[in-house]
């Protein structure tokens, strides 16, 4: 069995249809011979009966009122070892008896009838077949006897026996052989696959498996694989831009602390210019420090290490409650921010991490839209989801950055939104506190210009979303 | 009161020591677990500001085994660990306080106020700075002889700002203290700053000695006179 299961597919392969072929060769092979076998008999018996009739004809009624045989002692000579004729009153005195069949015994008269009856005999091991019957010959009753001899019927029957014995397994081992070659041509491409396959490595993942025929069975895997490498290709390129992007990040807060110092210590300052260096270094801090926090959290977040907490949220209640504490900035810049909400509908997650991705994708929708603009955000229910909505008047996001928009450190102008306090990870926070609470967030663009942000989120049980809410204040948002 | 500073980090420790001495506190350092612990064991403290990760000895094993003494001295712990349940246990082996690097010095001054402050009931219904009067029981703000209007959350800012007058403030403390939110991976810095200049511009209205200042990469404080 260890061995079995160890052998490779194309021996394993062969072994089943070898068994098989031989089960059904041999079952073709013995139902053939007890066909052959029952015919040949069935027609010895023809015969016989054939020979019976003739050795009626060849009685003849005497003057005396005897009966004699009348033929030539047989008409084919070279058959009369093998067939014979007997003839005996039915006082069982023999009237004629043929030399072939002088071996045999007399027949036993007293048995026979009419019809005749078939009987096989073993005479000095070979085996005759009779067929005895009454007669009458000129109103006198005989007993008459044909006889053939089984021996060459037996010998055909033996030989195709042995052909079919002998033949079955010469034909097995060469349909196997055969189909052995042909598990080793289908399975060639598989192996050649997998030296391919083999090639391709971490530094090498630009590199694709060729596909000869994209429709067969071999093809078709190709490309799965390769479309598994492409995947891979992109986390990896992900990855090497987000570590590119986050050395940059950090080192760009990090020189400007450096030459700050260095540029303070060349020559004797006044208090005053001290004061101003030291603050603008501990600004730098500060970014350096929400930057590593967020990126903590967000390399928490893919390690699967933070644990939320499950509590039912009044959606409505909560985009509310962020807009409230976002207005502010909105009413800085003279926009209008609406909170919308047309159904009371809860979802199961954690408060802070759900209010993250409110507050994150509400905060871009203020710093980027123009001054004066109206933002909204609506809550709706939509069967088992809960969907926000934020949608803003600003310039928009062209459709080629829709997909990238949630990378980290992804900005559509780097200049621009540096200087309006981005670190270019509020987005990509907002994707990973909507991914961990089981919803779906996506950006489209909006004909009249300006994004809509939509954010699916699983609802919780209808039950549970009760528009009776003062029945149910632990339900209720913690108001801030 | 004087304050034992259990730091391996030297630079740190030298910090926190003039920071405390600024404030009048009198202050030792112990710069391996195996002397703060004998320190603490010895000598008399009003509160052990604790690191986590000590050569020698842990901190933890430290507080531990001073719990296990019945030494209840506040203990307020500075770690770099931010994890949930480091906090957890930090807190259940009977630590005072847990405080992660990098803090904000004002923040760790506040709380070392707050724990010297324990057990003392504040009966205080008005808060005053200057001519600057806040009322908590009428929720009146009066600058001179004119009543300020101030919304909910300016009156709750320049409360807090009033009682810890002459400190500073760090945004990461309004965030918690004030908003009640955590600060990280929110935007709510800018948030913070527009409602200051708000507050500022009612407060200190043209005219007046100003009293809210802004210390640049720091936070703000409310004093009289120069910050």
């Amino acid at each position: 069995m260890s061995w079995w299961s160890t052998a490779s597919i194309r021996v394993r392969l062969t072994g089943w249809y070898g068994v098989v072929l031989f089960l059904m060769m041999a079952i073709y092979a013995t139902a053939t011979f007890v066909a052959v076998r029952h015919e040949f008999l069935e027609q010895l018996d023809d015969q016989l009966h054939d020979d019976f009739e003739a050795a009626e004809g060849h009685l003849i009624a005497g003057a005396d009122g005897r009966i004699v045989w009348s033929g030539e002692r047989h008409h084919d000579p070279d058959s009369d070892e093998e067939r014979g004729s007997d003839v005996w009153s039915v006082s069982g005195e023999p009237i004629y008896r043929s030399t072939a069949s002088a071996s045999l015994p007399p027949a036993a008269i007293a048995a026979a009838t009419a019809g005749g009856r078939y009987e096989s005999l073993v005479i000095n091991r070979s085996r005759w077949r009779t067929l005895t019957g009454t007669s009458s010959v000129g109103g006198r009753a005989v007993v008459l006897r044909a006889s053939r001899s089984e021996d060459r019927v037996r010998a055909q029957l033996w030989e195709i026996l042995v052909v079919l014995v002998l033949g079955l397994p010469l034909v097995v081992a060469l349909a196997s052989l055969g189909g052995y070659t042909l598990a080793r041509r289908a399975l060639t491409p598989i192996d050649h696959l997998a030296s391919e396959a083999r090639r391709i490595t971490a530094d090498r993942l630009h590199e694709r498996l060729s596909v000869p025929n994209p429709e067969d069975e071999i093809g078709r895997l190709a490309t799965v694989i390769n479309d598994t490498y492409a995947r891979l290709e992109s986390s990896f390129d992900q990855l090497r831009r987000f570590t590119a992007d986050a050395s940059h990040e950090l080192r760009t807060p990090l020189s400007v602390i450096r030459g700050l110092g260095e540029m303070q210590l060349n020559r004797t300052r006044t208090p005053d210019e001290y004061k101003e260096a030291i603050g603008s270094m501990l600004e730098e801090v500060d970014r350096l420090t929400s930057l590593v926090d967020t990126l903590l959290r967000l390399s928490h977040g893919d390690a699967g290490t933070i644990r939320l907490s499950r509590e039912a949220l009044d959606v409505g209640q909560l985009v509310r409650d962020v807009a409230s504490s976002l207005g502010i900035l909105a009413e800085e810049r003279q926009q209008t921010l609406k909170v919308d909400v047309r159904e009371d509908v809860f979802v199961t997650t954690d408060r802070l991490v759900l209010r993250e991705a409110f507050a994150n994708v509400i905060d871009n929708a203020i710093k980027y839209s123009p001054k004066g603009s109206t933002i909204v955000a609506s809550v709706r229910a939509d069967g088992e989801r809960a969907v926000v909505d934020i949608v803003d008047e600003g310039p928009g996001i062209a459709a080629e950055h829709r997909r990238r928009i949630f990378d980290r450190f992804f900005r559509l102008d780097e200049g621009r939104s540096r200087d309006r306090g981005g670190t270019g990870l509020g987005l990509a926070i907002a994707k990973w506190a909507v991914d961990v609470s089981g919803g779906q967030i996506t950006v489209e663009g909006r004909p009249s210009g300006g994004s809509v942000f939509r954010i699916v989120l699983p609802a919780a049980a209808p039950a549970i979303r009760n528009p009776h809410r003062d029945r149910e204040p632990q339900l209720k948002g913690e108001h801030v | 009161m004087r304050v034992l500073i259990v730091e391996d980090e030297r630079k740190l420790a030298q910090i926190v020591e003039s920071a405390l001495q600024a404030e009048h506190y009198e202050s030792v350092v112990a710069p391996t677990g195996e002397d703060g612990f004998f320190r603490a064991n010895a000598e008399a403290f009003d509160l052990i500001i604790l690191d986590l990760m000590l050569p020698g000895r842990s901190g933890l094993e430290i507080l531990q085994t001073l719990r296990q003494r019945h030494i209840e001295t506040p203990v307020l712990i500075l770690t770099a660990r931010d994890g949930i349940d480091d906090r957890v246990l930090g807190l259940d082996l009977g630590a005072d306080d847990y405080l992660v690097k990098p803090f904000a010095l004002p923040e760790l001054m506040a709380r070392i106020r707050a724990l010297f402050r324990r057990g003392r009931p504040s009966d205080v219904l008005r808060l005053k700075a200057a001519d600057l009067e806040l009322d908590l029981v009428t929720r009146r703000v009066m600058r001179g002889d004119a009543q300020l209007d101030l919304t909910g959350r300016e009156f709750e800012l320049l409360e807090y700002l009033l009682r810890h007058q002459g400190h500073l403030v760090s945004r990461e403390m309004l965030a918690r203290e004030v908003w009640r939110e955590p600060r990280r991976a929110t935007p709510l810095d800018n948030v913070i700053d527009v409602q200051m200049t708000r507050l500022r511009k009612k407060v200190d209205a043209d005219g007046v000695p100003r009293l809210i200042h802004t210390v640049r990469g720091v936070g703000f404080v409310l004093r009289e006179g120069e910050p």
